[in-house]
């Protein structure tokens, strides 16, 4: 991180197509100047010497949690369609995802 | 019999007595909703016709002499995030509008189980992301105090409408103080218990290491049967903490506040702090010195990093979680797309409130190439830096006592076009998700303009037994918590 622009209008572009977000062009113009403004006071965590800490991805202690892998009753295949956009008898239907 | 404002146990015990019915118990709430809530608007649903038929058959269940559950009598909001079966859910995003989801979220369940009535569910920032409601996809909340402010948030619906007395208890979720926060701005009493405390299960997910399902209700006492009754192991969510539920009702009076050491961190109370609050939290501090208890300066120097750890960690965890949002299985779609690449980017494109983009937005940078060591790992260790000043202070002292919010309510529309103004309303909350700690927020006074004003005691993990006591005492000597708006 340095003190120089944190996001690029090309980067926000490759962001965007990565989260899979169709942007505006009103909504760049907006978007641009506030995460710059949010990155930017990111940088406060750099003033932190953290060398010797290590770091913290689950915060009560819990180690691997195993189930039996048994087989139980779960949602009925009408119930898991029922707010399905699109539906063709017990499947999802998607937008084609192959071209050949 | 007059309704207004009574608690859980008044009216179960009202109900059990047979002094009135679950029907007229619902017909109340649903009139004060139809004559209010157009001006506080609260919530998105009101389930109305489901409410009148819980209660009937809740009627008859007395009637013939079957057991009923603890929660009887009652009737409870919903915050739009929980899922609830055959009611409408739509997380106050466009996202979700018109999803009616097939299973319900544990914490709802067991309250269900308990025979607790739902009335409605609630406006919050869309999918929670936001500290003021205004960021909901349909309508901001207003705050019953005072309709020109925010009432906070996420969780400001519910907040609003036990505040108003729309209902007996709410529920809401506190990612980064979503709970506490809107309970202090409306003046109402709030629980975040521990991470993994109440499951996760079944609540449309915003960060999965902080997300936590809590309770609003008007006493400590109300709080501690809600959170005696969700909390617990569940299968459906392995983050769900295995640790014993102590019996939190039976002891309201358990910890002595004689001796009690109470920690007062001095970063909470400077910088950007409203005089007026800083007043008011330092009298809730008073009357617990008054009763006994030693007051102890401490110290958590890292405080400041919390906004900073928050805005790194919670927008990584979002663009995972919102990955799921594509509008195929559930939610609104743009199904004109030409092909499937072009369908994600305009169904997330057209339903998603600006600030799920600007979220997921910063998520992906973080976590892009490049980016993680610098972002997610180093926050991660600053985060372990917070909560080790957490633990380590709580050595010392019994509990930790702090504003909630630096300021009461504040006007609709104020900090709207300013997010990192928005992102800071919860500097004071946040620390304690980046830790996982539990706290209790509660009515603490007035200012001059009889606006609310909260604070907070924070404990160590899974000691939300002390945090219910300690609040229950506190509130059989003081009456904040008994002043209502006048609406």
């Amino acid at each position: 991180m340095s003190s120089q622009a944190k996001i690029s209008p090309e980067e926000l572009d490759h962001v965007a197509k990565l989260a899979r977000i169709k942007l505006t062009e009103e909504e760049k113009t907006v978007f641009l100047p506030q995460l710059e403004s949010v990155l930017e006071y990111l940088d406060k965590l750099n003033q932190v010497d953290t060398s010797k800490v290590s770091p913290s991805f689950q915060i009560t202690n819990l180690t691997n949690v195993f189930r039996s892998d048994e087989v139980k009753t779960s949602l009925d295949q009408k119930s898991a369609l029922s707010s399905a956009s699109k539906t063709h008898d017990t499947y999802f239907v998607v937008p084609k995802t192959i071209d050949k | 019999m007059n309704l207004s404002y009574l608690t859980i146990s008044q009216l179960h015990q009202a109900f059990l007595d047979k002094e009135i019915s679950a029907v007229n118990i619902v017909k109340y709430y649903l009139d004060r909703i139809e004559k209010l809530d157009p001006q506080i608007k609260a919530f998105i649903t009101v389930c109305s016709s489901e409410a009148l038929a819980a209660a009937k058959s809740l009627d008859a269940k007395l009637a013939s002499g079957q057991p009923v559950g603890r929660l009887a009598g009652t009737v409870m909001a919903v915050k739009d995030i929980f899922l609830t079966k055959g009611i409408q859910t739509t997380a106050a995003s466009q996202v979700l509008k018109g999803y009616i989801p097939p299973y319900s979220s544990t914490v709802y369940q067991r309250l269900i189980n308990e025979d607790a009535i739902i009335i409605g569910k609630t406006n919050t920032d869309p999918f929670a992301f936001g500290a003021s409601t205004e960021n909901s996809g349909f309508f901001t909340t207003k705050n019953p105090w005072n309709l020109n402010l925010v009432p906070g948030g996420s969780s400001g619906g519910s907040a609003a409408a036990l505040s108003a007395d729309l209902c007996t208890f709410a529920l809401g979720t506190d990612t980064g103080g979503s709970i506490r926060q809107p309970a202090s701005l409306c003046g109402v009493s709030g629980i975040k218990p521990t991470y993994g405390r109440n499951s996760r299960y079944g609540i449309t997910a915003m960060a999965s290491s902080f997300d936590c399902p809590g309770a609003f209700a008007r006493t400590a006492e109300d709080l501690a049967l809600i959170t005696q009754i969700t909390a617990g192991l569940d299968e459906f969510d392995a983050t769900s903490s295995p640790e014993p539920v102590a019996d939190y009702s039976n002891q309201l009076n358990q910890t002595s506040l004689k001796g009690l050491k109470i920690g007062l961190p001095k970063e909470y109370f400077t910088g950007s702090i409203d005089p007026e609050v800083k007043k008011i939290v330092l009298q809730a501090a008073e009357t617990f010195k008054q009763q006994g208890a030693k007051i102890i300066d401490i110290s958590l120097p890292s405080t400041d990093l919390g906004i900073a750890v928050y805005y790194v960690l919670v927008p990584c965890e979002i663009s995972a979680n919102m990955a799921r949002y594509d509008g195929l299985r559930f939610g609104q779609s743009n199904r004109d797309s030409a092909d499937l690449f072009s369908y994600y980017l305009e169904t997330r494109g057209q339903f998603m409130e600006p600030e799920l983009k600007r979220r997921i937005l910063i998520g992906t940078y973080a976590l892009s190439a490049g980016y993680f060591d610098a972002y997610y790992l180093k926050a991660s260790k600053v985060r372990t830096l917070i909560k080790n000043e957490f633990t380590d202070a709580l050595k010392n002292v019994d509990v930790i006592l702090t504003p909630v919010s630096p300021t009461p309510a504040w006007p609709i529309g104020q900090k709207a076009n300013d997010l990192l103004q928005m992102y800071l309303a919860d500097v004071y909350t946040v620390c304690v998700n980046v830790a996982g700690l539990p706290a209790i927020a509660l009515p603490a006074g007035f200012t001059p303009q009889n606006l609310p004003v909260g604070f907070q005691l924070i404990s160590i993990f899974f000691e939300e037994s002390k945090l219910f006591s300690l609040a229950h005492q506190y509130q059989q000597l003081t009456d904040h918590h008994l002043r209502f708006p006048k609406i």
